[in-house]
């Protein structure tokens, strides 16, 4: 038995590695576990290196962009450097004036949509299996980002954070397949469930009845019932609406407000109480 | 040593790969960076040694994919179990071969990450097979631009025999 153990030895070990992979991989829940060690050290290594790379990736286009941007200028300078001084003075202190303005109004929209604190982060990079749309961004538990809070930009909803570690976090997009959130139509106030249909370009519309009130267009925000995105946070546009001979619900899909390609810049909200509907024996205390 | 150097390497490929995604905004396609580096060490790791670096590769991707189920851990085994298989029967020495080597691999890893996930119902694919052929003509890139810095960085030994296929 020892010398069949002894000859048969790499072997033997390789089939264990397989049955502990096997049994990793049965023994796992579609829920999503803690991280572990491992975890937080691959993602103390990774957030790095992913954070180098945009660094440099962005310095250079700056750079490239801000060489472009100075040829023009001075290819218009020659042209109009006196008779449009004073006037590009203006327009560019009036553009970053705009900027400002711009800026604190989407702040102060968040304000009111989400009081507490808020955390921006960067997106660091998009995670590299191709069946779990989940974004990595710069913020982690360090900064007070926690599982399950909502992830924004000012365009409308983005995600929620599935993980987090001390420096950095993963946020599952609205369009994953695994995605789910409460909406409301914004025109005629009906609540309908949005999920993920795993395209960037449309989430489903579900649970709306085939009788209610929907057009081409309508806007779909947030209906705040989830306990994770607060009320009133635009999801996107309401397109492509069936409404079948037979069957309770009518089909349509969500154009995301939010371009997800091009997400560099996103705010985590605070975590938001459950919506709280008034129970029996509340309604008989109020009687 | 090997080993730590491998999951190094792959640390450093999967967050450079993450980062590319994001710049170059490939939809649901992606370059199987771990699936290339698997199939070097099929073709070049002792069994053991093979098999345990491959188990942490797919570990690691596991790890990265943001909700880890195990399934590219057990891949990755498998797809270094299949890739020796193969190995032993063809010739694989130059950049071009492994290339060809590696896109087999990776269509063989994505068809099982797609039929074992949606199998088991732990894994939702996203868009099918429809995103594959793009995958597996990415990561045949890629395998070609890592051949050489993996023999560099010598993970693993040069093979002796040839393939009982090559002529």
């Amino acid at each position: 038995m020892l010398s069949f153990l002894r000859r048969h030895r790499e072997p033997l070990l390789v089939c264990l590695i397989l049955a502990h992979a096997l049994g990793m991989f049965l023994g796992s829940s579609r829920r999503v576990r803690e991280p572990n060690l491992v975890d937080r050290i691959a993602f103390a290594v990774t957030a790095p290196v992913q954070g180098a790379a945009v660094a440099t990736i962005d310095g250079t286009a700056n750079a490239w962009h801000q060489y472009v941007s100075l040829r023009n200028v001075r290819r218009e300078n020659a042209l109009l450097e006196e008779e449009n001084a004073k006037l590009r003075a203006d327009v560019v202190g009036l553009a970053e004036a705009r900027a400002e303005i711009e800026r604190l109004r989407r702040l102060v929209h968040y304000d009111e949509v989400s009081p507490g604190p808020k955390v921006v982060a960067r997106v660091l990079g998009i995670n590299p299996d191709p069946n779990r749309l989940t974004l990595r961004i710069d913020r982690g538990e360090g900064d007070g980002v926690r599982r399950g809070q909502a992830v924004v930009t000012a365009d409308g909803v983005v995600g929620q954070v599935l993980r987090a570690t001390a420096s950095a976090a993963d946020v599952l997009v609205v369009f994953d397949p695994n995605c789910r959130l409460g909406g409301r139509i914004q025109r005629t106030r009906s609540r309908v469930g949005v999920s993920g249909g795993g395209d960037e370009q449309a989430l489903k519309l579900e649970y709306l009845l085939r009788t209610e009130d929907l057009e081409e267009g309508d806007l779909v925000v947030t209906s705040g019932t989830d306990g994770v995105y607060p009320p009133g946070l635009v999801v996107g546009r309401v397109t492509g609406v069936q409404r079948q001979t037979s069957g309770m619900f009518l089909n349509a899909g969500i154009l995301p407000a939010v371009n997800f390609s091009r997400v560099e810049e996103v705010v985590v909200l605070a975590p938001q109480p459950a919506a709280s509907f008034p129970t029996r024996s509340d309604s008989q205390v109020r009687r | 040593m090997k080993l730590a150097l491998t999951l190094v390497l792959t640390l450093l490929f999967l967050a450079l790969e993450s980062v590319a995604v994001k710049y170059v905004g490939l939809g649901v396609a992606r370059i199987d960076v771990t699936v290339a580096i698997v199939a070097f060490l099929s073709l070049r790791a002792g069994l053991l040694e093979g098999a345990v670096a491959s188990y942490a590769v797919g570990y690691l991707l596991d790890l990265m994919s943001g909700r880890p189920t195990g399934l590219y851990t057990l891949l990755a085994v498998v797809t270094f179990l299949l890739g020796r298989v193969v190995g032993s029967l063809v010739d694989v020495r130059t950049a071009r071969s492994f290339a060809l080597f590696a896109m087999a691999a990776d269509a063989t890893h994505g068809l099982l990450a797609w039929g074992i996930g949606s199998v088991s119902g732990k894994q939702m694919a996203l868009s099918g097979l429809s995103g594959l052929p793009l995958e597996v003509f990415l990561t045949g890139i890629a395998a070609l631009i890592l051949y050489p810095l993996l023999k560099r960085f010598g993970l693993g030994a040069e093979r002796r025999d040839p393939g009982l296929l090559s002529p």
